[in-house]
């Protein structure tokens, strides 16, 4: 089933992107748009995710199109690399399957002022010192611990608490999507079983995808954006992807199972059960949102103590402090969220609920949620790509508030399949392979790395490139990583 | 009979049996077997009994699935043995397993969540066929 080709209509209408008319599926309420180039619509048709772009396409009051990226693979329910935009003045929903069970999934990068010929006769010895420093690996817990009630205190207001006990500085937070603190969050909401698996985990990598990585600029493509951003070639940064580990798991979790009986309740029907969705204004989905909210805090905060124990590992091994080392955030983005947003719908301005799920919040130049600093150029976008290739800085534009709900793309998207490639790494030893590449990897497990090989992933080069096409986000620098460490 | 198989991002679990009782074992037995790499390992050395509440047979699915996983991310329990009744108004169980213990025990997936996507239980000639995917 996995690998049954969609054959439906795929209609191009320009600029990198497809539709699927609403005649596909009967249901559907807007027509599917996906942005891919020809030689990923090949890769995209190989299963079934334009099927579950169809499907998301049925949700009450979902606006314009039901909209993928040029990174979609196949989920559950919907596809990663979607985005569905809802207005609650429509009965628009709210949907847990379309945030995903990583709530708050996310990137954050750090500069240094470090360039490659300072760390590459250092390399081993970082990579070592990060690896038994950040926690990872599955179930792992960390060093930060805290009780039920501080747990929630952290959900309320997400990385300013752990910055006021002395862990990273108040500008983090300015160059943190939402300022780090979703309003309205309401950690009440949060049942007792998610503040307890995420008491400890608060600081963890966790496993899958999770990583955190020392990569260097190879290329630089706008040169104002960049400059604006403090980055040049040469210069050493880091990337974090980690999201809100258990607690986010069953935040969704618990409203999946609070959602089963609301289609019968609210009169609508889905044609998958992970849909699972409630009217955004009902009693079932407020509190998924008051939820939801409090466990995307408690994600900015996981990458707020996941940056500060890798500026104190490269305090310790060169021999300076973080702040002489130049680390400054340059920004911390969700690509796993739903936001509640203005929004210009058919020329008039409503706000509506942006599902981001593998998808990535890309305000242009002006936009009055990009912080100060970059006001004038855009909000930083931060797209990893795999650990053998490279990653990539863009910054957001117009178009993407004309086509996409201010949304672009989150990463490279799997090609493999993790059973595919742990088959395929059967007998390599990929750290090897990855060494004589010039990256140091370090993970928990065998198999990590294996599943994670850059053979499992699309060239992310061939998604930027789509995105950069289609305004719907612009190139700005390119890394290549140095080394990494993962679950 | 089970086995794992493939989903683009995730993992599928899939087991026949000729009665539903014995389809909720062997389902319970593939989850740990995408969990740990030689289930073998794993003793039967501490007795829970499990009662979960549920009319519709493919929730009860998930819901059994997401008992035992939510076991092990709590107390790190994962189990060897299962005796399962399952009955119009819900299911009793029987489980037997042990902590977790990474001298002993090899870590095959981190399974963070069950699924409702494509969950299904079917009639499969005599016997019953189900499908779950899991998140990892």
């Amino acid at each position: 089933m996995a690998k049954e080709a969609f054959s439906g209509p795929l209609e191009h209408i320009g600029c990198c992107c497809h539709r699927i008319p609403t005649s596909y599926k009967p249901g559907m309420r807007v027509p599917g748009h996906i942005y891919a180039n020809d030689k990923l619509m090949e890769a995209i048709r190989k299963d079934q995710a334009p099927d579950q772009v169809a499907n998301v396409a049925m949700l009450p009051g979902i606006q314009v199109a039901s909209i993928a990226m040029p990174d979609i693979h196949w989920g559950y329910g919907f596809c990663i690399g979607g985005v569905c935009a809802t207005d609650p003045e429509e009965g628009g929903v709210i949907s847990p399957g379309g945030v995903g069970y990583d709530i708050n999934c996310g990137v954050r990068f750090i500069k240094t002022n470090l360039y490659l010929d300072d760390v590459k006769h250092h390399m081993r010895e970082l990579v070592k010192a990060l690896f038994h420093t950040v926690p990872s690996g599955a179930g792992r817990t960390g060093k930060y611990k805290y009780n039920a009630v501080d747990t929630r205190r952290l959900m309320a207001e997400g990385p300013r608490f752990v910055i006021d006990r002395g862990l990273g500085v108040a500008r983090d937070l300015d160059h943190t999507e939402a300022n780090g603190k979703i309003d309205d969050a309401d950690p009440s909401q949060v049942s007792d079983h998610a503040v307890k698996r995420g008491a400890e985990q608060c600081g963890t990598l966790g496993s899958g995808n999770h990583f955190l990585e020392v990569q260097v600029v190879d290329s630089v493509f706008d040169a104002d954006v960049a400059k604006a951003f403090g980055l040049e070639l040469n210069q050493v940064c880091v990337m974090i992807h980690s999201g809100s580990r258990g607690l986010g798991y069953q935040v969704c979790d618990d409203a999946l199972a609070a959602f089963r009986n609301c289609p019968a309740k609210y009169g609508f029907e889905l044609p998958d059960r992970q849909l699972a969705c409630a009217p955004a204004d009902s009693p079932e989905g407020r509190k998924y949102i008051a939820a939801m909210r409090s466990a995307a805090n408690y994600g900015f905060c996981n990458r707020q103590l996941l940056m500060h124990q890798a500026r104190e590992v490269f305090a310790e091994v060169f021999g300076r402090s973080w702040e002489d080392l130049g680390m400054e955030q340059l920004y911390d983005v969700a690509h796993n969220i739903a936001k509640f947003e203005e929004h210009t719908v058919e020329g008039k301005k409503k706000k509506v609920w942006v599902h981001r799920k593998g998808a990535t919040r890309a305000f242009p130049a002006g936009h009055p949620e990009v912080p100060d600093a970059f006001r004038a150029v855009g909000q930083p976008v931060i797209i990893p790509g795999d650990m053998g290739r490279a990653s990539w800085i863009l910054v957001g534009s117009q178009g993407a508030m004309d086509k996409t709900f201010g949304t672009t793309c989150h990463g490279a998207g799997r090609a493999m399949s993790r059973t595919a490639a742990l088959k395929d790494g059967v007998g390599r030893r990929i750290d090897k392979e990855l060494e004589h590449k010039g990256v140091i990897a370090m993970a928990s497990s065998r198999n990590g790395l294996a599943e994670e090989q850059p053979k499992a992933y699309k060239n992310v080069d061939d998604v930027v490139e789509v995105v950069h096409e289609a305004d719907l986000s612009r190139r700005v620098a390119r890394m290549r990583p140095l080394g990494v460490i993962k679950g | 009979m089970h086995e794992l198989f493939e989903h683009t991002a995730d993992l599928g679990l899939r087991a026949t049996a000729p009665d539903l009782d014995a389809l909720f074992v062997e389902m319970a037995e593939c989850l740990v077997s995408a969990m740990v790499e030689d289930p073998a390992t794993v003793q039967p050395l501490e007795e829970t009994r499990i009662e979960l509440a549920g009319t519709d047979r493919e929730f009860l699915l998930f819901d059994w699935l997401k008992e035992l996983l939510s076991r092990f991310d709590t107390d790190r329990a994962v189990f060897a043995s299962f005796e399962v009744q399952v009955s119009e108004s819900g299911l009793t169980a029987t489980v037997r397993g042990e902590p977790f213990d990474s001298e002993r025990h090899t870590f095959a997936h981190e399974v963070k969540a069950i699924t409702y996507h494509e969950l299904k239980i079917v009639r499969d000639g005599d016997g019953w066929l189900a499908e779950v995917i899991v998140d990892i």
